[in-house]
């Protein structure tokens, strides 16, 4: 038990996908620009990792090792289809706002990562909270840096603006400053693990 | 080459596997995805113009919706609505325009869009698509600070596709 519990936490911060192993940026600096799209990406990709990795562990034995690459993006995008059709059926607006980078899932290093990383190698039950923990890491990662370009970039959180008469950067709602942020978070994270 | 067949098996009948189960969550979600789009509409082109009771979709010969004839309760027609595209800084820029039956705009909406952020993306906010309430003349629409080409866009595309909506009219 205090094993699963482990493999839970690694994702959040020793093993964060984005502050430490650095995967999967491209859609964080597409889609944090506000927390609501930060939350509903950070769900959708916690959802398929949690799915992917769950089916993969469970076929792994199944799976040659020369044609495990397509057999995981099969898995892969299957879950991603399934998240989008349900994001359309029931949320269409955060669908919108996601846009392109709902079906990019699929290539989201983060995903096909842990599929080769850990769950072909490891029990059902440890990659399921392998995935769990890596798709709540990267939602709280997600959460961070679009609650700091929401608020430097328009002034706002959650959409409500906080301080009247305050101008914002809006350099900070650009991939620019996206990238900005990232590297500040990324620089900090690697100061409080030296430190630690 | 036994192998080869072997692994072409493995992977055809995960693939089959995937098919039937995204067909099965297709066949549940597709009413409703549909469903969400025609509400969208509807909601779209009761906000363009408020004063319309019902639009009837006109259709041209291929069977694409040109323009919706909108009627209020008595069944007098009241003006239409349209859809006009045009190419902005980093997208295609689609508005919904409802124009009355005197050639003046009763308002706009912007259906999609993917210009920049805090920018062009500021084209569907009120300040701007606000301006065109009640106008005629769409050359005093002022353009947003740093979103030139946005701005522009929807107002040249919106102009032109009055012209042809006027031209269409007359036939």
């Amino acid at each position: 038990m205090r094993k699963v519990i482990g493999e839970f936490l690694k994702g959040i911060i020793k093993e964060n996908p984005t502050f430490v192993l650095a995967l999967g940026l491209c859609p964080t600096l597409a889609v944090s620009v506000s927390i609501i799209n930060g939350i509903g990406m950070g769900l959708a990709a916690s959802f398929v990792l949690v799915g992917s990795n769950l089916i993969i562990s469970l076929i792994k034995n199944f799976i040659p090792q020369r044609i495990r690459i397509p057999c995981f993006i099969v898995v892969i995008a299957t879950f991603v289809t399934i998240t989008e059709l349900m994001m359309k059926a029931y949320s269409p607006a955060l669908n919108r706002a996601l846009g392109i980078y709902v079906p990019l899932i699929v290539v989201n290093c983060i995903v096909l990562g842990r599929a080769e990383a850990y769950a072909s190698k490891q029990s059902v039950v440890n990659s399921f909270f392998d995935g769990l923990g890596m798709g709540i890491g990267f939602m709280l990662a997600l959460i961070l840096i679009s609650a700091i370009r929401e608020f430097l970039g328009k002034g706002e959180l959650f959409g409500v603006n906080l301080i009247r008469g305050f101008e914002p950067a809006f350099f900070f709602s650009l991939p620019s400053g996206a990238l900005l942020v990232i590297g500040l978070l990324l620089g900090f994270f690697n100061l409080f693990k030296a430190k630690s | 080459m036994k192998e080869i067949f072997r692994y072409g098996l493995v992977l055809a009948l995960i693939c089959m596997i995937a098919a039937g189960l995204l067909a099965t969550v297709n066949s549940f979600t597709k009413a409703k995805i549909l469903a969400q789009g025609q509400k969208e509409e509807e909601v779209g082109l009761r906000e363009v113009m408020p004063e319309a009771f019902q639009f009837e979709p006109i259709k041209s010969q291929t069977g694409e919706i040109l323009y919706y004839k909108a009627s209020d309760k008595e069944g007098r027609p009241v003006g239409i609505v349209f859809k006009a595209e045009g190419k902005g800084y980093s997208s295609t820029i689609t508005t919904l325009v409802g124009m009355r039956d005197d050639f003046s705009i009763s308002a706009i909406k912007i259906l999609s869009q993917n210009e920049t952020p805090g920018l062009g993306a500021r084209v569907s906010e009120e300040d701007f698509a606000g301006q065109f309430k009640n106008k005629k003349d769409l050359n005093d629409v002022c353009a947003i600070t740093g979103a030139t080409i946005s701005s522009k866009a929807v107002i040249e595309a919106v102009k032109k596709k009055v012209e042809e909506i006027k031209g269409l009219i007359k036939q």
